[in-house]
């Protein structure tokens, strides 16, 4: 399967970074566990090559979740290998990558429904009840009408 | 539904759920070299805050700004910003013209008196009382000072409107001037580029928007999340230079195989803009990536730099033995180089100022 590009990285081989990385992810998690203090790496911020990005996604490995998120565009969210660290991968025009962070936490905030959101929703969906009841009523009433 | 809704009401009004808002934090903390904890601060910002209202003022300008802003072909990520601000006045993109225009700016500056931002591209002439540059039979001068005086704060996009760009080069016949040579008593923000990188200017309008302030300037006026290192210093090619291998020629060994292009004209070591991290087209590439070495586009005075192919180390009097003994010897210097470049830096800018005040 080709890897996306990430926007920014050049192909020029590993800069050893990965190593770096993956010990701060260490420490990170050991704060969560411990602490419960949530954390972020923003993997655009960091020089990595994209070979140094493949790398480090080979060694965080996939989990048990993995989610397809589409809104203003496509995004990928997968927790790792290492339960509490999570892959966050937003994808911008052309499906360049626009940002890709690890974050150190127990779900991601953008997989959790918005309060806001949830109200809205609830709204909407009595509205929808409502119209498909009528629309059943209707359909008896014209059903009744013909015997 | 009124302009005065919130961020988040507006787009939940067309299905688009707090998510994008989560979603164009992480990639504008992400531009903007902010903390990625900080999402959730800039998302909650912007859900709350109202369309930005934005006066956009085309002058001395080849529209490659605009074109920078604008080329997307389909709703992404980065088209988020076009929700964002309410873009009331933009003589090139809007539908609208002659009085109905003109009568849509006067209308937004009213509306939105002392909230509104004024974007400017292009530089001003100032020659023979302006008359180089007019619109609606206005100068641009007169249309600047009228459309700032009651805005928020001032975005000079590309180089021509934040250093005079390329109708300020010599001999500079129409006498054009950058904008912070007229707007003196509000917040300016230089974006410079020809043209600037799309997320420069995006991401300056978020951040603006998200925490209703500017964001922190170097000495040019410019955010330093993007103007605050030079194409050197990030370049993915630096460690040739650091070891002396130097294309020579556009089709030599040394240009097939990626090495530096110092000798071939490059101005990396004096320019700063974030092409390298950021690059252009999607992160797709930048010049030096392509082949080409950087031509200082974001700098004061880069059409007057002494030549986009002679290198920094014969361009500038007083700087060529010093950089070409650098140059040539890179890999003995190591981290000399950076210091060096540093020193290319100032002493270029010096430079151009000694020969502003020849001129």
């Amino acid at each position: 399967m080709t890897q996306p590009i990430a926007s920014g990285c050049a192909s020029v081989g590993h800069t050893g970074l990965t190593r770096p990385v993956l010990r701060e992810i260490a420490s990170l998690l050991k704060k969560l566990a411990k602490t419960g203090e949530c954390d972020a790496i923003d993997l655009r911020s960091l020089p990595m090559s994209n070979e140094d990005r493949y790398e480090l996604e080979t060694a965080l490995g996939r989990g048990e979740v993995h989610a397809n998120v589409m809104v203003a565009g496509d995004s990928e969210v997968w927790e790792t290998f290492y339960p509490g660290v999570w892959w966050v991968r937003h994808f911008g025009a052309n499906h360049e990558i626009a940002s890709e962070t690890i974050l150190i936490t127990d779900v991601p905030d953008i997989l959790k429904s918005d309060a806001e959101d949830i109200k809205r929703a609830a709204v909407r969906l009595d509205a929808d009840l409502i119209e498909k009841e009528q629309g059943t009523e209707k359909t008896s009433d014209r059903e009744n009408a013909h015997e | 539904m009124s302009d005065d809704a919130p961020l988040g009401d507006m787009l939940a009004k067309r299905g688009v759920s707090r998510r994008a808002f989560l979603k164009y934090a992480a990639y504008t903390a992400s531009i903007m070299a902010l903390p990625a904890t900080s999402t959730n601060v800039i998302a909650q910002a912007l859900a709350t805050a109202k369309r930005q209202s934005v006066i956009w003022l085309s002058f001395q300008e080849c529209t490659g700004c605009t074109e920078s802003l604008t080329r997307s072909f389909s709703p992404t990520l980065e088209d988020l910003i076009f929700d964002f601000i309410s873009l009331d006045y933009h003589h090139t993109l809007q539908a609208v013209s002659g009085d109905a225009a003109e009568n849509a700016r006067h209308a937004a500056m009213v509306e939105n008196k002392g909230k509104y931002i004024v974007v400017v591209d292009g530089s001003v002439p100032i020659k023979d009382d302006g008359v180089y540059s007019t619109i609606a039979g206005m100068t641009n001068l007169d249309m600047l000072n009228e459309t700032v005086k009651d805005a928020f704060a001032v975005v000079s996009v590309g180089t021509c409107a934040a250093f005079g760009g390329i109708p300020h080069a010599k001999p500079n016949p129409t006498g054009a001037v950058a904008i912070s040579e007229i707007i003196k008593d509000k917040p300016l923000i230089n974006i410079s580029g020809c043209p600037p990188i799309p997320e420069a200017i995006t991401g300056t309008l978020s951040y603006i928007l998200s925490f209703g302030k500017i964001p922190e300037l170097d000495h040019l006026g410019r955010p330093k999340a993007f103007f605050g290192e030079t194409i050197h210093d990030r370049c993915y090619r630096r460690p040739f230079y650091e070891r002396g291998m130097f294309a020579k020629s556009f089709d030599d060994e040394g240009a097939r195989n990626g090495w530096c292009l110092y000798e071939l004209g490059c101005k990396g070591p004096v320019a700063y803009n974030a092409c390298a991290t950021l690059k252009w087209n999607g992160g797709t590439s930048f010049p030096i990536q392509s082949g080409h070495g950087c031509l200082g586009c974001s700098e004061p005075d880069f059409w007057d730099m002494g030549g986009f192919y002679k290198p920094l180390s014969t361009s500038l009097d007083g700087l060529g033995k010093t950089a070409a003994i650098a140059a040539a010897a890179g890999a003995v210097i190591g981290t000399g180089s950076a210091l060096l470049a540093r020193r290319h830096q100032e002493n270029y800018l010096k430079d151009l100022a000694d020969k502003d005040e020849e001129i």
